[in-house]
């Protein structure tokens, strides 16, 4: 369709339903390897660790039988930010910077140091957003908000709430399209009256001047919407006293063998080089 | 043995002055059937709300089974016992999966899983959903969504299910299976809350109740309530078949259908009723106002989502006549009024738009759908402005009016909606009633001083007189060129689930997924050309027709019968 077109018809996540030994993990599982790589990604030093777990992602999406190139592809918006980052990286010298010049260009050169910052650079980042790509791709909408109950599940021994949170995060999910969606009707009754709305208004200034006045009417919609919700949440006895759960995510055995896994391995890519180093 | 019972039940909600509800005393039984109609804003919606403690009632006015849901024990107790469905079918779901949304009130309640998977099971076996069980209750329509969210209310093993116009937002094949599941409730001993503005939907009920202002003006049984005289003044009407039999100069009968009653008139009446010709206007002959011309459209086109939503359509829309759009929900009835007004463009095909190709390189779409604006469903959602005035005025500014033209443009604008400029100019929107509401979002788009209308779903989600007052509205506007402005046509095209309403258009086009399958003046379309297979109710009169001239063979009778629509129907408004 053109005009006008909103993401009310847009599924949220990439989740595609199959039957693989990653999908099969339970959200907490998935939780526990999506902090451990992102940690490791970004938090590590280390260019050994920092390859690690750029390829392991990779090696767990054969195992899920996601597409790679699917991965990589949540990788292109970022590629203008990552070229501005590798061109302060080649503009600035490092201070104190005795490494090989690789390239000299009169005032800019490309020491060796800065070309390896560059590529850790990229590597975080294809780890991160092939981490998360997969993570989206075997998790449902359901079970990402379980496997946060699931994770908090020890504290909410001590009262924290983790079942809010977790349908906090369920209910947001289920806001999106319904933004979008009263966003859309707002934008629609006002560009049927004359509003420029996709009728081919240019300038940044027009266009936030047309889009301005719908912050009212759309934020008064969405909350009378989260009113109606929470109505029918409460008329089904939400908060009446201690609830059960009807989806079960204990897992097995071999589940847990992977959380310990994901939480060791947490642990190693920072106790390991500090080992190795001493 | 009451199992709710309301004891001269007030509220007044917070920061208002009018109490919402005075004094209502009620008792509802086990097992009992009970309606609840009246205007909109007369305290149906509150009376509901005030039952299962999602409004704060005055400690001891409620009680169910024993239970006062002023206090929080009483009010989860309340709960367990009434199950609330509700309006919009997709506020209220709160899971990404059917089953684990049927689950989520026995989540709450605590109930073990083993014991949790049969009843939801038997839920959704009970409301015909249990092959969707894994799906996302986002791909389901309308009425399977309502469904879904009876299966969440009967899981909870309640004694009550109230609904709350729970049917005002499907389509007729979505209500009809509404309203068996509420005949299946009632037979299984739960009773039965039902608000509507529909007269047919709460003559099915075995009491009935009525409020007004807040008060409780009637009880009884529907018998005594549509044979009263004040109808009028509570802005309500009759039933269908019971308007029907009256003009036929029958006893009317609660809960009679056309084929029933077509029977009757048939053995009973003497003569051959007289059948009065429907005052169809001939559109004027011109250039059309709206024309598709193999017209498709789809959305998300080119990713794995895509969505045929108009399929091919070729439509002639002649100036001056008013068409409507029937067909069931999902069948592209929005999308193809947003084709006619240029909010959407197609993306194979021609459309144009009172003569203008929308898709055309250096048209001006803003122009097009000031001439032909869009009143989208539910309309006054997105009111914006703070007072009823600049709503109007938002329009007429864009096209560049301003000092005494607009405020004339305005003027005329609100006088002819029914919101009398000089009384609502300063008014705020959200002080308004519904029908009120409806009636300022009309206006803002009548102040355009457009050629064409395009409504959807003008009438939904009012009581029976503000839905007449509208379409009265749209009539007197498109039959407005005859009287004053000559030359000066105007065209109205409007979605509707009402097939009673669509059978006073001059046109009526049916679609079913995203083609257009039938296109004529309502004699033809409801009369020989119907088709069960659209999935739409057959207008009241038509069935009548129909079911009078099996019992009847005279040959002087189907003549008659033939020609076109009784007019009574439209005489007495929509019911």
């Amino acid at each position: 369709m053109k005009g006008l077109e909103f993401w009310k018809h847009v599924s949220i996540g990439r989740y595609v339903e199959a039957d693989t030994p990653v999908h099969r993990l339970t959200p907490a599982a998935k939780y526990l390897w999506l902090l451990a790589l992102m940690l490791s990604a970004s938090m590590s030093g280390s260019a050994l660790v920092i390859c690690i777990s750029a390829i392991l992602p990779l090696f767990f999406a054969r195992l899920a039988r996601v597409r790679i190139l699917f991965l990589l592809r949540g990788f292109l918006p970022v590629l203008p930010f990552m070229g501005l980052a590798a061109v302060f990286q080649v503009l600035f010298s490092w201070p104190a910077d005795r490494s090989t010049v690789l390239l000299d260009l009169g005032p800019v050169s490309l020491s060796a140091r800065e070309a390896v910052a560059v590529v850790l650079m990229a590597l975080r980042f294809v780890a991160i957003m092939s981490t998360i790509g997969l993570f989206t791709s075997v998790t449902s909408e359901g079970d990402t908000a379980r496997g946060v109950e699931d994770i908090f599940a020890p504290l909410a021994r001590v009262g924290f709430p983790a079942r809010g949170f977790a349908l906090m995060i369920a209910v947001a999910f289920r806001f999106i399209p319904i933004i979008a969606g009263e966003f859309e009707s707002v934008v629609k009754a006002q560009a049927a009256r004359g509003a420029d709305f996709g009728a081919g208004a240019r300038g940044p200034l027009r266009k936030a001047r047309a889009y301005l006045p719908l912050i009212v009417p759309v934020t008064i919609r969405a909350l009378e919407r989260a009113e109606a919700l929470a109505e029918a949440m409460e008329a089904r006895c939400y908060g009446a006293g201690p609830a059960t759960r009807y989806v079960d995510t204990t897992g097995g055995s071999a589940d847990m063998v992977v959380r310990v896994a994901a939480i060791l391995y947490a642990l190693g890519i920072f106790i390991v080089p500090v080992l190795l180093a001493s | 043995m009451a199992i709710v019972s309301t004891d001269s039940l007030s509220y007044t909600y917070p920061g208002s002055l009018e109490p919402a509800l005075s004094g209502v005393s009620l008792e509802i039984d086990e097992g009992d059937y009970i309606a609840i109609v009246g205007a909109n804003g007369s305290g149906k919606s509150t009376f509901v709300r005030c039952l299962n403690g999602l409004l704060q009632p005055p400690a001891g006015a409620v009680s169910v089974a024993g239970a006062d849901p002023s206090t929080p024990d009483g009010r989860t107790a309340a709960r367990r016992v009434i199950s609330l469905v509700f309006q919009s079918p997709p506020d209220q779901i709160v899971a990404s999966v059917v089953e684990e949304d049927v689950a989520f009130g026995l989540e709450n309640l605590g109930v073990p899983r083993p014991a949790m998977r049969d009843r939801v099971e038997a839920a959704l076996v009970a409301v015909d959903l249990l092959e969707e069980r894994t799906r996302s209750p986002r791909f389901l329509s309308a009425g399977q969504q309502q469904r879904l969210a009876v299966a969440g209310a009967i899981a909870m093993r309640p004694r009550v299910v109230a609904f709350d116009e729970a049917t005002s937002m499907i389509d007729p094949m979505g209500r009809a299976a509404v309203l068996g599941l509420m005949d299946d409730l009632v037979a299984g001993g739960i009773a039965v809350i039902h608000v509507t503005h529909d007269m047919d939907e709460a003559a099915r009920a075995r009491r009935i109740a009525v409020l007004s202002e807040g008060h409780l003006v009637f009880l009884g049984s529907p018998a005594g309530l549509f044979a009263s005289d004040r109808l009028d003044a509570l802005r309500l009407a009759r039933p269908r078949s019971y308007s029907a039999a009256l003009a036929l100069g029958l006893k009317p009968v609660i809960g009679e259908d056309a084929a029933a009653l077509g029977h009757r008139a048939a053995a009973e009446l003497k003569s051959a009723p007289e059948f009065r010709q429907s005052p169809t206007s001939t559109p004027v002959d011109t250039a059309p106002a709206f024309s598709l011309k193999a017209a498709s459209m789809s959305y998300l086109a080119g990713t794995e989502s895509e969505r045929l939503a108009v399929d091919a359509v070729s439509l002639e829309v002649p100036a001056g006549s008013v068409v409507a759009l029937v067909g069931r929900t999902g069948s592209g009835k929005s999308s193809l009024l947003q084709l006619l007004d240029g909010l959407a463009l197609p993306d194979s095909g021609v459309a144009l738009s009172l003569g203008v190709d929308t898709a055309s390189r250096n048209v001006d779409l803003r122009a097009v759908r000031m001439r032909a604006p869009l009143a989208v469903q539910r309309p006054e959602s997105a009111i914006f402005e703070a007072y009823a005035g600049d709503e109007v005025a938002f329009g007429p500014r864009n096209q560049g009016l301003s000092g005494q033209t607009l405020v004339d443009r305005v003027r005329a604008a609100m006088d002819a909606a029914g919101l009398p400029f000089d009384e609502f100019r300063d008014r705020q929107p959200r002080t308004l009633s519904g029908g009120m509401k409806r009636r300022l979002a009309l206006a803002s788009i009548l102040s355009l001083d457009p050629d064409a209308l395009l409504l959807d779903e003008p009438g939904s989600a009012l009581d029976p007189a503000s839905r007449a007052e509208i379409l009265n509205l749209i009539h007197e506007y498109a039959g407005y060129c005859t009287v004053v402005a000559a030359g000066r046509v105007r065209t109205v095209v409007m979605s509707t689930h009402s097939m009673d309403e669509a059978a006073a258009a001059d046109l009526v086009a049916v679609m079913k997924a995203g083609a257009v399958v039938a296109f004529g003046p309502p004699a033809r379309v409801f009369g020989d050309n119907w088709d069960e297979s659209w999935g739409l109710d057959r207008p009241f009169a038509y069935q009548l027709q129909a079911a009078m001239s099996t019992a009847v063979h005279e040959a002087t009778f189907l003549s008659a019968a033939h020609s076109s629509a009784p007019a009574y129907v439209k005489a007495g408004g929509p019911a």
